[in-house]
């Protein structure tokens, strides 16, 4: 009885931080869910209306009412916007979608820090509700309860309006099949639009209510969207009551596990996380796990039908939709990054006969990148050229990304977690004295590919945006881990002050900026010639094959969730050696250096250059180094404002990557050839005549 | 065409190669497949035919892996093989075509077939680093393609392809796998009358040691091809029988005239699974 006694007020506050999660992962969800959306900066919706919801409140209902009714519009405006920002790339997929709502969430956050300041605003609550009731016999804040009543009320509207009006008959037909709502006479696009805007509103009336919980503030959108994507991932899209469940207990761990617990609580979301995610895939139906015909069917289009079925059962939901074509959409992902390698004389294709003099044109751009990249010591001074080794860091870290994503098909934001894994392994190697680097870097790529190992079965199930999902928890995690494991990683402050890493045996520390960015260097180059003879390598081929047609490879034999963790595996050592140098680069590790960001920078990388060009993502890291470090530099506290910029250009500028810019003519080329989502069926043959009845007779 | 990897049992005496018994698959409120069963033996030539949604495409789904029975088993060789991996069923010699032709559109329409072959390959292991085992796996690859007609094209992008090409791309993948058992999902259809002579020559040039089980709609190729004639209707066996049995029975030809049994039969909101993995194969 006394530990319920203490723990009441955690418990609730537990409800209330639930439903408010609850309220903004449903917008999430709903956006991803029916509108295909991956919605990066929906903790930049939520920040809006808490801001706005702040900026308004005065301690009076009105000022409440009146911040509720502009934070809500605010937020719906900017999802609007969002939906025509995202329409023209529909055809693209979800990764270039996610990759934009990640880019304006960017522009969008330095906006907002721009009008309200750095700092955490203050929320002042009506005056009714600035008081604390008698709650068995504890105090309890008036607002949280008034709180959790609201949310209740507003997660009850929005369940309504989606399954009992038209309206959200419509929603739940265009996540079914958006070419079949049309032929009923709606528009698509109006639908779309309308999800995008109302999944803003719900993130709006969310920020709005739920500053006093989580305040506004520059960290605001990051850990919103972080916890309502664990939130989206654990409730899985199957139901809205999935999707409360999990946003309670997010809730619970955030609140109730801290004081229970309080040093297992960071980990514990972690391992509720791990746990759902390799029970779902022990327990995933074959058929959905293997992929009945053709190209696989991705989970989110499973999922999706599942989510409609689910609703059309219900009493009541008419629904003009057939199950179908949903896997359109979702094959868009893997056709899209199909076209970009297909036909093109690109250094990226594996092709079936080695030939010489084409081996010898397709190394030429890296020989040459490899030939400027060894002149810059002559040219930079000191600050640039370690900017350049960092930049080979990333560039390392980017390729790995491409692996995965270009060649495994599994687009990733969370190689960061085996990156941090290296450059922890380097930085505590230092300290205990090891500081050989070749020895370093073994280890460093050694430990980061246990961790992948484990986390690899997780990963490898999944296909398309629930892959960056999974990989996105699994490295925000490991971001938590590295925040409260101290005595590892130095916490939030990081490590620093190590000895100095040595080229070789017996050899000097290396102080030097030109010594340290050979050595990067050096084991950048041996490690990007040692991915690219294996991509080239027959298997390589096996990698492109488990890609393309996942189902063919599995009817012949092939055990292709094999291939997929031993790429992840192999992916993961690499990113671990680009950790690895980033901590001999830069001398010090913090947090933010194995941060969201920088998988978002990785993953950019890679889409900038191609995602099957190796050259391609390494310039990629190039250019994202030197916009973040060096460009920002003269205009200070805009980096990310910049960086934003650099991933709307390059989505919208760079469909195909720098690698398509190679391309030239031949990009018109073999495309309309090709099958593109949604109508990769030639149309012409119809297999199912309707009407065999006449030649039966023998 | 290479024999077969493990010796194919005698007809008369072995057990049967293929052993379906009380199959049965739901789909939520839906039954695909019910209570199916079926005995191949070695060499057999069997024909699944049944209007659209009778569950032909879902039983082959059920024989190569793609898919799990709720109730029954399956037996290869006296072996039960009801949970295992599609993959493994694979190397166990069950050899499948698709409803849509799957291809690796990256890759040239030679390594499509050596990637089909790979793992069955007598030289499979260390493939993936030696050229010269890649060299050998080549070698047969082009075995396989001047079989259904494609060595012409050999480096050509699998993305070029046509339609019909495709189908033969995805025929010589299935028969690259030197398989026991070969399941064809409707090879003929988008064919032009040409391409389907070709496709019977093709097929009447297999091993008598292949089984193959074939779902078609074209009466003409069931007659020509199959001895013995299985008929779905709304995921029952109607009549297992010799060809013109089978084709000449009663229940068949009402099977087929019934509207009631068709699956796109107008404005059902609810599609039979096999319409719709149909629909998904396309997506």
């Amino acid at each position: 009885m006394d530990l319920l006694d203490a723990h009441l007020v955690p418990a609730v506050d537990g409800v209330a931080f639930g439903l408010l999660l609850f309220v903004v992962a449903a917008g999430l969800s709903l956006a991803f869910g029916t509108a295909g959306v991956l919605n990066l900066s929906h903790g930049m919706l939520y920040a809006i209306g808490a801001y706005t919801g702040a900026a308004l409140s005065d301690g009076t209902w009105g000022g409440l009412a009146l911040g509720l009714a502009a934070g809500t519009a605010a937020a719906c405006a900017a999802g609007a916007g969002l939906s025509a920002a995202t329409a023209p790339l529909a055809r693209r997929g979800h990764l270039a979608q996610a990759l934009l709502t990640f880019g304006l969430a960017l522009v969008g956050g330095d906006l907002l820090i721009q009008l309200f300041g750095a700092d955490e605003l203050p929320v002042r609550v009506p005056e009714a509700l600035d008081s604390s009731v008698r709650l068995l016999g504890h105090r309890y804040p008036a607002y949280r309860l008034c709180f959790i009543v609201m949310a209740v009320l507003l997660a009850a509207f929005g369940t309504w309006v989606l399954t009992r009006t038209r309206m959200g008959a419509a929603v739940r037909a265009a996540a079914d099949d958006p070419q079949m709502l049309a032929t009923t006479g709606h528009s698509p696009r109006a639908v779309h639009t309308g999800v995008l805007a109302a999944a803003g509103a719900l993130a709006g009336a969310a920020g709005v209510l739920g500053a006093p919980i989580i305040g506004p503030g520059p960290g605001t959108s990051e850990n919103v969207l972080m916890l309502s994507l664990v939130v989206v991932v654990l409730g899985g899209l199957r139901s809205l009551w999935a999707t409360l469940a999990a946003a309670v207990a997010v809730g619970e761990v955030q609140t109730l596990g801290v004081s229970l617990v309080p040093d297992l609580a960071p980990y514990l979301l972690f391992a509720a996380m791990a746990a759902v995610l390799v029970l779902r895939s022990r327990f995933a139906e074959p058929a959905a796990a293997h992929g009945p015909e053709g190209p696989p069917p991705d989970p989110v289009a499973r999922l999706r039908r599942h989510l409609a079925a689910r609703l059309r059962r219900r009493p009541g939901a008419a629904v003009a939709a057939t199950a179908g074509d949903s896997a359109g959409s979702s094959a868009l992902l893997r056709a899209s990054s199909r076209r970009e390698g297909a036909g093109y004389p690109s250094i990226s294709l594996p092709f079936s006969l080695p030939r010489p003099r084409g081996a010898a044109r397709r190394a030429a751009p890296l020989l040459v990148l490899l030939a400027v990249l060894a002149a810059l010591p002559w040219v930079l001074d000191a600050y640039t050229l370690s900017l350049a080794g960092s930049a080979l860091a990333l560039g390392l870290l980017a390729v790995s990304v491409t692996v995965l994503t270009g060649y495994a098909g599994l687009p990733t934001l969370g190689q960061t977690a085996p990156f941090a894994v290296g450059a922890y392994a380097t930085a505590n190697l230092a300290q205990a004295g090891w500081t050989m680097g070749p020895v370093q870097i073994a280890l460093s790529a050694l430990a980061a590919a246990l961790f992948s190992a484990l986390t690899g079965p997780a990963v490898i199930r999944a296909r398309g945006t629930t892959v960056l999902m999974i990989t996105l928890a699994v490295g925000e995690l490991t971001g938590a881990v590295v925040n409260r494991l101290k005595s590892v990683t130095g916490g939030a402050d990081g490590l620093v002050g190590f000895p100095a890493t040595q080229a070789l045996w017996g050899g000097e520390g290396m102080f030097e900026e030109s010594e340290l960015y050979t050595f990067a260097l050096v084991v950048a180059a041996v490690a990007v010639a040692v991915t690219l003879l294996v991509l080239r390598s027959p298997a390589g081929k096996l990698l492109t094959g488990t890609r393309g047609a996942e189902a063919r490879m599995r009817a012949s034999g092939h055990p292709v969730g094999r291939y997929l963790l031993v790429a992840h595996i192999c992916a993961g050592a690499l990113a671990g050696v680009g950790g690895s140098l980033m901590v001999t680069v830069q001398q010090y590790l913090s947090p933010a250096d194995v941060g969201f960001e920088i998988a978002a920078f990785a993953l950019l990388a890679a889409v900038i250059g191609g995602t099957t060009s190796v050259i391609g993502a390494l310039m990629g890291a190039g250019l994202i180094v030197v916009t973040r470090d060096w460009v920002a530099g003269s205009w200070p506290g805009h980096g990310p404002l910049l960086l934003g910029v650099l991933f709307v250009a390059a989505v919208y500028l760079l469909p195909r990557g720098l690698a398509g810019l190679r391309g030239g003519s031949a990009r018109s080329g073999p495309e309309p050839g090709l099958p593109r989502p949604g109508e990769q069926h030639p149309p012409a043959p119809d297999p199912t005549p309707a009407g065999p009845a006449g030649k039966v007779s023998p | 065409m290479t024999p077969p990897s493990t010796p194919a049992p005698n007809a008369a005496s072995a057990p049967p190669l293929l052993d379906l018994t009380r199959l049965t698959r739901r789909y939520g409120s839906l039954t695909a497949v019910d209570d199916v069963g079926l005995r191949l033996p070695p060499g057999a030539r069997h024909a699944v035919i049944g209007p659209n949604g009778a569950g032909k495409t879902t039983l082959l789904n059920l024989i190569a892996g793609t898919d799990r029975p709720d109730h029954g088993t399956i037996a290869l060789d006296g072996a039960d093989i009801t949970r295992t991996a599609t993959a493994r069923r694979s190397r166990l010699g069950i050899a499948r075509s698709f409803q849509q032709p799957s291809v690796i559109s990256e890759l040239s329409v030679l390594d499509n077939v050596v990637l089909a072959g790979w793992p069955h390959h007598p030289k499979r292991r260390g493939a993936w680093r030696r050229p010269s085992r890649h060299r050998l796996h080549a070698e047969s690859a082009r075995g396989h393609l001047e079989t259904v007609g494609l060595a012409d094209l050999a480096h050509r992008p699998a993305s070029t392809l046509s339609h019909g090409q495709r189908r033969m791309l995805d025929l010589a993948a299935a028969l690259a796998g030197n398989p026991r058992l070969l399941l064809l999902d409707e090879p003929a259809a988008g064919l032009t009358d040409g391409d389907i002579g070709r496709l019977l020559g093709i097929l009447g040039g297999l091993p008598d040691s292949v089984a193959i089980i074939l779902v078609e709609h074209h009466v003409e190729v069931v007659a020509d091809f199959a001895t013995d004639v299985t008929v779905l209707a709304a995921g029952r066996v109607l009549v297992t029988a010799p060809t013109r049995e089978a084709l000449a029975h009663p229940d068949v030809r009402d099977a087929y005239h019934d509207p009631g049994t068709t699956a796109r039969s107008g404005s059902s909101d609810r599609p039979t699974p096999e319409a719709t993995e149909a629909t998904e194969a396309r997506g």
